[in-house]
């Protein structure tokens, strides 16, 4: 049996002394090796939810597991350093002081291992003769390898991508998409990622979780949502690109 | 439980504690001031409203107007001129533009007078005698020393704006004059109104300069009121007043900002190209240009140089190394303390979780908007009390006789500056860490690294340039400051500020040169230094 890596249950976010509702009784859940695509526009909720299970901020009701564990509701909060969440940022928020070496090896500076497994993440992405260049000496697709190499490497419950695609241009988005999904599944890890284009999530996810105005409109599998969208959004996004 | 006790509790952090004692340990003289406003005024108060309050705020409202309109002109004018035209020299006139900051306005109003003196330059040169010990004169001294801050906010402004807008402008059959009043001044108002809060909050602060030329103001009322009267129920009415008009303006300026939402919108344009003249528009707007640098900088520095050279064997002395010394150390703990407290309260603010708790920060930073005596007068009140406990406890308790440990000490002295400067170290670092953005500390905490750790690692070697900027920044603005000092220093304690101020005051007026000149000199490194990052960044 499969177990839930992730669990979201009722999950409540405002914003802004409570004016603004970013999430409203969001609850869902992800087993294990699966790769979920949670897709919306701008606005809906989807970076508040990512940020809630990283633990980058608190929920104001509801519940999220990882690893069958609650670290966070309403009376728990586990800080983001103690999850083991590795996260691809949409700027890849790689340290600019750092080579592409010390970036990788920062999450991983205790372990016995350390130079072996940055090898092996460097292979993965195909970095291997980058590790002595800086971040500001890479281009944009090389910059997001290294993200991921980072955020790989210290072997996280739970990766999590936002927009990963997005600051990259058309012909390498749909290189990278594929590289993506390889090591995804070659490291058997699980996954969300954030996007806003149908076709990252069509591409990449097993799971896809749709949210408007912070509440989820449609959630199942990428074969079932993809045959059977739900709404007018979801359709005219479909029909955009069959 | 209730939902959000339960949010509370879980939110309370170590740091949450820590900010709030931060911000109280800083807010001191703040809540000292509105605290002691309830117990009433002092006696001399009402005689104080019929007789004198109207006169300091007649006089203030006066330096208001006056330095206004001249700030605004001549720093608008400059501005525009040296984003917008190639005039001679415009390269140097640009850094020499702000060069009036680095001289305090109480030595600038000092060489006028020498300047305007009988004997001085203007008789010398001119034959021509006018008194400037005035209200004018002190409206001019004023001005042409504070000026850079419009030109410095205007200009930033000007060279931000899209050349998109001066072409369809002209593409719409407006002449340049007309670009000008009609689209580009409208639009620069925020920017230039933002300068001017920060000349009427000088013109407000301002002690020495008023004082010598016997004009009486709010903060000459202030002095009076403590050292004179010995009221200090009358001087913290005073300082309620002066803060309640401050904080007028500040609203004034908030208020406008908010209305016009179009300041700095354009982003990713083209940068505007200067365009050429010729004739008699290239030496009029050459002119316009210089004159503020002439009266701001050139004239008072002349006048500075002549007098140190006059008495420089009189006044360089091993007496005169040693203060020279003291307030180097001075000024270089208090940067220090400073810029450790900007970085304590920027933190410890993002590790709280409490959200109420964040907006709190913004009372610890208000020390720049209140004047310095005010400042000294709320840290007197609570030290002197503390001493007289202090004093009592030891005495009742051990039988030893002590002596002040916190009135008249360095202690209170460093703690002042760090309440009215604290503003300018948190600014300058605060800017930077926004531009650095929050997700490479996300990171870093993703990857396993706490608060701490994260600091160390990634924050603080990134923040670094705008860390040494803050230390600058504060470290030249206690070097010239004036009010707070003559209020708390300790008795044996002097600083070049402090010695300039005693010789004009003694009227040794050459004496007060050379004291001047070294904090001008000190001054003028951080003006270039952030000319120089402002010219980089625009790059």
């Amino acid at each position: 049996m499969s177990t839930s890596i992730v669990t979201v249950k009722k999950v409540h976010k405002t914003f802004n002394n409570h004016k603004i509702v970013a999430l409203k009784e969001v609850s869902f859940s992800l087993e294990e090796g699966k790769i979920l695509a949670i897709v919306g526009e701008s606005g809906s909720g989807k970076t508040t939810l990512i940020r809630l299970i990283a633990g980058l901020d608190v929920v104001d009701q509801g519940t999220i597991e990882l690893n069958q564990k609650v670290v966070s509701s309403n009376a728990v909060f586990i800080s983001p350093q103690q999850r083991n969440v590795g996260m691809v940022f949409q700027d890849y928020a790689l340290f600019p002081h750092f080579t592409v070496y010390d970036n990788i090896a920062y999450g991983i500076a205790s372990s016995p291992h350390k130079k072996e497994r940055i090898q092996e993440v460097l292979t993965l992405v195909g970095l291997l003769d980058k590790q002595q260049s800086y971040p500001g000496e890479l281009s944009g697709g090389q910059q997001q390898r290294v993200a991921l190499a980072r955020a790989l490497a210290p072997k996280p419950k739970l990766l999590i991508l936002d927009e990963p695609f997005s600051s990259l241009d058309v012909l390498l988005r749909g290189q990278l998409r594929k590289d993506l999904l390889e090591i995804l599944k070659q490291t058997q890890t699980t996954a969300i990622f954030v996007t806003h284009d149908i076709k990252d999530a069509i591409e990449i996810s097993d799971e896809i979780l749709v949210l408007q105005n912070g509440s989820i409109k449609q959630q199942g599998s990428t074969e079932r949502v993809y045959k059977n969208p739900k709404g007018t959004y979801m359709k005219l996004l479909f029909d955009s690109i069959r | 439980m209730n939902k959000r006790v339960q949010n509370f509790l879980r939110d309370t952090n170590t740091w949450s504690i820590f900010l709030l004692a931060i911000v109280l340990f800083v807010a001191i003289p703040i809540i000292t001031i509105f605290v002691n406003l309830f117990k009433g005024p002092g006696e001399t108060w009402n005689h104080l409203v019929a007789n004198l309050l109207p006169n300091y705020l007649f006089n203030s409202l006066w330096l208001i107007l006056g330095t206004s309109v001249l700030t605004l002109f001549f720093g608008v004018a400059s501005a525009w001129i040296v984003s917008r035209y190639h005039i001679p020299l415009r390269k140097p006139l640009e850094w020499l533009l702000i060069l009036p900051l680095a001289i305090p306005s109480y030595i600038t109003a000092y060489a006028y007078a020498g300047i305007f003196d009988y004997g001085g330059m203007l008789e010398n040169i001119l034959h021509i005698k006018i008194d400037i010990m005035n209200m004018y004169g002190l409206v001019f001294v004023l001005s042409f020393s504070l000026y850079p801050y419009v030109y410095l906010s205007s200009r930033a402004f000007f060279l931000n704006q899209s050349a998109n807008i001066i072409e369809a402008s002209k593409l719409l059959g407006a002449s340049e004059r007309k670009t000008f009043f009609k689209l580009m001044l409208p639009l620069a108002r925020p920017a230039f109104i933002a300068g001017l809060v920060l000349v009427l909050m000088e013109v407000l602060n301002d002690y020495g300069a008023a004082k010598y030329y016997g004009i009486n103001t709010f903060t000459t009322g202030i002095f009076r009121a403590w050292f004179s009267l010995e009221e200090p129920e009358t001087a913290i009415y005073l300082s309620a007043i002066l803060v309640a008009i401050i904080f007028v303006l500040i609203s004034l300026e908030k208020w406008q900002r908010k209305r016009i939402g179009y300041f700095n919108s354009v982003k990713n344009h083209q940068k505007v190209q200067r365009e050429h003249l010729t004739g008699s528009t290239k030496i009029f707007f050459f002119i316009i240009v210089c004159i503020p640098v002439l009266f701001g900088f050139i004239l008072p520095v002349l006048q500075l140089i002549y007098w140190a050279f006059l008495t420089f064997k009189e006044v360089f002395t091993l007496n005169f190394v040693s203060l020279s010394l003291q307030s180097l150390g001075i000024a270089l703990l208090a940067a220090f303390s400073t810029v450790l407290m900007a970085l304590c309260i920027l933190f410890v603010s993002k590790w709280n979780r409490l959200a109420f708790l964040k907006p709190i920060v913004k009372i610890s930073v208000l020390g720049y908007a209140i004047p310095g005596a005010v400042i000294a007068i709320g840290i007197l009140i609570p030290a002197i009390f503390l001493d007289k406990w202090f004093i009592a406890f030891f005495k009742n308790i051990f039988d030893l006789k002590i002596g002040f440990i916190l009135n008249g000490t360095l202690m209170a002295l460093v703690y002042a500056y760090m309440v009215r400067f604290l503003a300018v170290a948190y600014g300058s670092i605060e800017a930077s860490s926004l531009k650095l953005g929050a997700s490479l500390s996300e990171a870093s905490k993703l990857l396993g690294s706490g608060h701490i750790a994260t600091f160390r690692k990634i924050e603080f070697p990134l923040l670094k340039p705008a860390i040494f900027s803050a230390f600058m920044l504060v470290f030249v603005d206690v070097m010239k400051e004036l009010p707070l000092t003559l209020i708390l220093k300790p008795y044996a304690v002097n600083t070049l500020a402090v010695k300039a101020y005693e010789y004009a005051s003694d009227e040794l007026i050459a004496e007060a040169a050379l004291p001047s000149l070294c904090i001008v000199v000190v001054g003028i490194l951080p003006v270039i230094f952030l000319n120089r990052l402002i010219s980089k960044e625009r790059s």
